[in-house]
């Protein structure tokens, strides 16, 4: 059943293989030494036509405000502070200013070209219909693609995959899904069988426990055996040649794709990876995991929807300003974008990169330096058909009587206006009822953050 | 030889206990087989078409199944001891633990200091490592960090180097609370550790405990009313619902566990209840908008300061605790309980339940098509109880569960129908309700037999037991036991990524996982399922790529001594057999794993793994077995 369904990538290891003139009968034992081996020159390539979609979630509700700073707008200063939490306006430390209004929080300098070239678009006051500020449910209703409807039990790109149409030039395979996480986020639960990797050089069999291994008790008359060397490599060998066995049996479908998986993952040699155009990405988790989706997507492993994450966002005390804890957290963020965006090169004609938050932060500074709970936040989209160099969606303002029960930034952008753009534009999906439930999808929604 | 005990047996049971197969004993197997292989045989071939197996289970392939369902698997010597007192008196045991002796593994977890540590302090224990203020004075260095416990550790359990809270800017109300926290002698970082103290003793008596049905039950319900630690305070009042909700009442009546769910703290807070009031037509004063919001979320008490309810726990009740999603109920039902569910809630100071008679709506209210007369009070909410529990639905619905839970992930339909008699018929007597699923044709079935996938931690713990290893539980007075559990309460809650660092630098850089972490790198971490539906039942789920690369892993980790509380020896397992014998290595090896039963390819497979000539490594042969299809099986 599984195997009918998901058409392994078996079959792309051909096509892959049939490209540099080897006939599919190698199969894909081949593939560590050939294919990737055989074609340098794919890292130039773009991506065959598929689309790729890259999200990145914010954990923890980021500061839309301090991300991409609305200077122009007089009741900013009022609510924060320049001596507290408040990014100034001018000055060596100031905002990156965009367009007169808004300006990037100077730790995102990295951004400001992608944004001169048109390839990003910051879309602000952008959130979720639902009132809550509790992070569980904000976060499962975002992931959900329903807001307010706890019954619905997959995740939204879940059901965007589901919903991608197919053609030749999109090849079902097990890495159609990936999330770089150690489990499957909520917006990849469900049946599109998406993998979790939460780290490409360790994804493997036995891969972290290498380390020789003693036996607790030293009676070597035992049947110990060579056990004193640890485990040798072919025990991956071994588990393959049983599920290999379980004809019959759904885990052999399972065993099967993990298996080809894993042989993909090898021959990628994440290991020693070297970004392209001296592109430096964090050395962090969120790093590492941008920079392997890059892997991912060059190696062209059928990858469709990579999903990522980044914490860290729920500054209550001390937020800081052009320097400080937020200040640190947006260095890294934006780095890794710009990084991910130089890596890809001309591939980032076929990718989107999408950043999202559960909610924003209130207006206003707290007692302690921080902010608490707010509605609206700031989301990002970067890619070369973004409608890039301007900032999208309507601002509300920040007077009293503007915000969102006096205390947030108001949402004015439905965060399924922007999904739905992302998915239908440029994922292809046509129908959106299917991927979010009780929403009424329609181009008139659209924010423009792709080209049309 | 096995007796009925009469106090155990409705009528309406007397039909299906009277099949004798299903009371399987060393003396009567053979007679028992007979009988029963017509019914499994048309059952069999109803779920499973084309299947050649042969048509009944043998006497030992039933106590495998019994041991592998009823309980977290077999350990060495198992089977031969259910062999020997007979099957049925085996679970009839079972069904009554407070009969069987656990004083060990008892003792064993009784040194984890928060399993019953009272309420109102566990409460402060969240409060002391969550409060803003007092991180940012921990940020400051103005006082002590709890997440680094080889800096911050008590010379002794209780004695904790106090803070002079007078030398700190406070406001008095912060003063006051970080006082009690002083005074209270908790060390910080108590409510993650508290989390790592709840994975641990889960473990261990899963893995350890004689009273192995019990297990698998409080492993189901706690499950079925799920909590995620992830949530605010529930990361500590978790431990109080483990305790005092779900494990005394698994065997009691069903209305006595969802009485005791609905109050508990935890539940009221993960569900939101907690801050369900009636609607008031003027601002609540400050004071009284204290009982709602409980100190956990000032916005949320200032938006809702004219009250109102919160449909979140009503709708989760009946969708989840009891009638199920088609049950019946309406939307306007969802409304009506939750009017009926307003008051009930937290006393911040004691962590336990408290009724605010202020904040209840009093009219009258119609749920499911009765009515709930005015001024009811409390009462309101224990006749929706009442309602709720005795519902036809509801017998079906839980029936229906506890059988994929139990019997297969599409269980037979008059399966079903009979448990759910059997829940109305006794009242929901959940020891009579369990008793009827063991005892059923379809429970002891060919298609039943190894048709479920084992869930992570059934996976993790059967894998220890096979071994017949023990879990090392971590000593929370001393500096590593304390780090160990941090960073296994860490892996649940999200945090405490340092602890990791320092648990390397015990391990001399070795970086081994704990069961705790391999069951939630596996996928299924403890107590921290998001969403309110819990882990499914439906095995099927847990078949996927990335989550077998994690299982296969473990297993080689656990034979090859790389999990850290897991006490495992090949030695003992391997005794008298000698290495160069691959065969009776191998033999060995998958009775005492598998109890035999290697198919002949699976059997090949394993001997081409052990190079001719050279001693069988014992450890590789047993992962690969662990790891096998069939070992992922119950």
């Amino acid at each position: 059943m599984m195997d009918v369904s998901r058409r392994v990538f078996i079959k792309q290891g051909a096509l892959a293989l049939a490209s540099v003139g080897l006939g599919p009968a190698c199969g894909p034992y081949f593939l560590r030494n050939t294919v990737f081996a055989a074609e340098p020159d794919r890292s130039s390539r773009a991506t065959g036509g598929r689309k790729v979609l890259i999200c990145i979630f914010q954990r923890g509700a980021v500061d839309g405000m301090s991300m991409v700073v609305p200077h122009g707008d007089p009741y900013y200063y009022q609510h924060r502070n320049v001596n507290g939490i408040a990014i100034p306006r001018t000055g060596q430390d100031g905002v990156l200013d965009l367009d007169g209004t808004f300006g990037l929080h100077p730790a995102l300098a990295p951004l400001k070209p992608i944004y001169q070239a048109g390839h990003l678009a910051p879309i602000h006051a952008c959130g979720s219909p639902n009132a809550t500020r509790s992070h569980f449910d904000a976060q499962d209703y975002m992931e959900a693609g329903a807001p307010g409807d706890k019954s619905v039990a997959d995740g939204w790109l879940t059901r965007t995959l589901l919903h991608c149409p197919e053609d030749a030039a999109k090849m079902n395979s097990v890495f159609r899904g990936v999330a770089m996480t150690s489990q499957l986020p909520r917006s990849l639960q469900g049946e599109a069988d998406a993998l979790a990797i939460p780290d490409l050089r360790t994804f493997g069999i036995n891969a972290a426990n290498a380390a020789p291994v003693l036996p607790r008790k030293k009676n070597r008359s035992m049947a110990m055996g060579d056990m004193q060397g640890g485990h040798d490599t072919s025990a991956a060998g071994g588990f393959e040649a049983l599920y290999d066995d379980a004809v019959g049996d759904v885990l052999h479908g399972a065993g099967k794709e993990t298996f080809e998986a894993l042989k993909m993952i090898q021959s990628i040699n994440a290991k020693r990876y070297m970004p392209a155009s001296g592109a430096e990405y964090p050395r962090t988790r969120y790093g590492d995991s941008l920079q392997q989706i890059a892997q991912l997507i060059k190696a062209d492993v059928g990858l469709e929807v990579a999903f990522a994450e980044a914490g860290g966002w729920d500054t209550h005390v001390n937020q800081g300003s052009t320097q400080g804890q937020l200040a640190r957290r947006l260095q890294e963020f934006g780095q890794g974008l710009a990084a991910l965006y130089t890596d890809l090169g001309d591939r980032m004609a076929d990718v989107t990169i999408l950043t999202m938050s559960e909610f924003g932060r209130t207006a206003r500074q707290n007692g302690n330096g921080g902010t608490d709970h707010g509605h609206a936040t700031c989301f990002l989209a970067l890619g070369g058909n973004i409608n890039g160099g301007k900032v999208l969606g309507q601002w509300p303002g920040l007077a009293p009587e503007q915000l969102y029960e006096n205390r947030d930034l108001a949402v004015t952008t439905d965060f399924r206006d922007v999904f739905g753009e992302v998915a239908q534009k440029h994922l292809g999906v046509r129908d959106l009822a299917a991927v979010f439930p009780h929403y009424q999808s329609s181009p008139d929604k659209f924010r423009g953050v792709l080209k049309a | 030889m096995f007796k009925l005990r009469s106090p155990f047996h409705p009528a309406p049971l007397l039909g299906v206990l009277a099949v004798p197969g299903l009371l399987y004993t060393a003396t009567s197997s053979r007679a028992a087989e007979t009988t029963v292989s017509t019914k499994t045989a048309r059952i069999g071939s109803a779920t499973r078409p084309s299947t050649t197996k042969p048509t009944t289970l043998s006497g030992d392939q039933k106590i495998l199944h019994t041991l592998n369902r009823l309980g977290f698997g077999p350990r060495p010597g198992d089977v031969e001891t259910v062999r020997q007192m007979g099957l049925g008196r085996w679970i009839d045991q079972q069904l009554s633990p407070e009969s069987i002796d656990d004083s060990k593994v008892e003792g064993k977890v009784s040194r984890l200091t928060t399993l019953n540590m009272p309420a109102n302090q566990l409460m402060l224990a969240y409060t002391a490592d969550t409060a803003a203020f007092i991180k940012n004075l921990v940020k400051e260095g103005k006082i002590p960090n709890g997440n680094d416990p080889i800096n911050n550790m008590p010379a002794t359990a209780g004695q904790v180097t106090k803070v002079d809270t007078m030398q700190l800017d406070l406001k008095p109300e912060q003063r006051r609370l970080l006082d009690m926290v002083e005074n209270s002698g908790l060390p910080r970082g108590l409510s993650i550790q508290a989390v790592g103290e709840l994975e641990v003793s889960k473990i261990t008596r899963a893995v350890e405990s004689n009273r192995q049905l019990q297990e698998v039950l409080v492993d189901f319900w706690s499950n079925h009313f799920n909590l995620d630690v992830k949530k605010g305070p529930v990361r500590t009042l978790k431990v109080v619902d483990e305790r005092e909700v779900i494990r005394p009442h698994v065997l009691g009546t069903f209305r006595q566990l969802l009485g005791a769910s609905a109050k508990s703290p935890a539940m009221l807070f993960y569900l939101d209840n907690a801050r369900s009031t009636k609607e008031f037509t003027t601002p609540l004063p400050r004071r009284n908008l204290r009982a709602i919001n409980q100190g956990f979320d000032k916005n949320k008490a200032a938006r809702k300061s004219r009250g109102g309810i919160n449909e979140n726990y009503a709708r989760e009740l009946m969708e989840l605790h009891t009638l199920g999603v088609d049950g019946g109920y309406t939307q306007k039902d969802v409304q009506e309980v939750a009017r009926c569910f307003t008051g009930w809630s937290i006393d911040r100071q004691t962590g336990h339940f408290h009724f605010y008679p202020f904040l209840h709506d009093d009219g009258v209210k119609t749920v499911l098509g009765h009515t709930i007369p005015a001024g009811g009070g409390i009462q309101d909410g224990e006749m929706v109880l009442d309602l709720l529990a005795a519902h036809p639905s509801t017998a079906h619905f839980i029936g229906h569960k506890l059988c994929v839970r139990f019997v297969s992930d599409t269980p037979p339909a008059a399966l079903v129908d009979r448990v759910a008699k059997t829940f109305l018929d006794t009242g929901g007597d959940l020891k009579q309700v369990v008793r009827a699923i063991a005892y059923s044709p379809e429970f002891f079935s060919t298609a039943a037999y190894r048709a479920k996938i084992k869930s992570p931690f059934e996976f993790a713990v059967s894998a220890v037991r096979a071994l017949g290893g023990q879990v090392e539980v971590p000593d929370p007075t001393l500096q590593f036991g304390r780090v160990r559990l941090l960073v296994d309460g860490g892996a649940s809650v999200g945090q405490g990524g340092g602890a990791k660092g320092l648990l390397r630098r015990f391990e001399k850089g070795r970086g081994r996982n704990s069961l705790a972490e391999e069951v939630a790198t596996m996928g299924q971490p403890l107590f921290s399922y998001q969403a309110p539906t819990g882990y499914t039942e439906n095995s099927q789920s847990w078949v996927s790529a990335g989550a077998l690369i994690a299982r296969l892993n473990f297993a080689l980790a656990l034979t090859g001594g790389e999990v850290s509380d897991a006490n495992i020896s090949l030695s003992n397992l391997m005794e008298g057999i000698p290495t160069d014998n691959h065969e009776a290595v191998l033999d060995r090896l998958s009775e005492q794993l598998l109890g035999g039963g290697l198919s002949p390819a699976t059997r090949d497979t394993l001997m081409q793994q052990m190079a001719p000539g050279t001693p069988a490594n014992a450890a590789k042969i047993a992962a690969l077995i662990l790891g096998s299809p069939e070992f992922q099986r119950r």
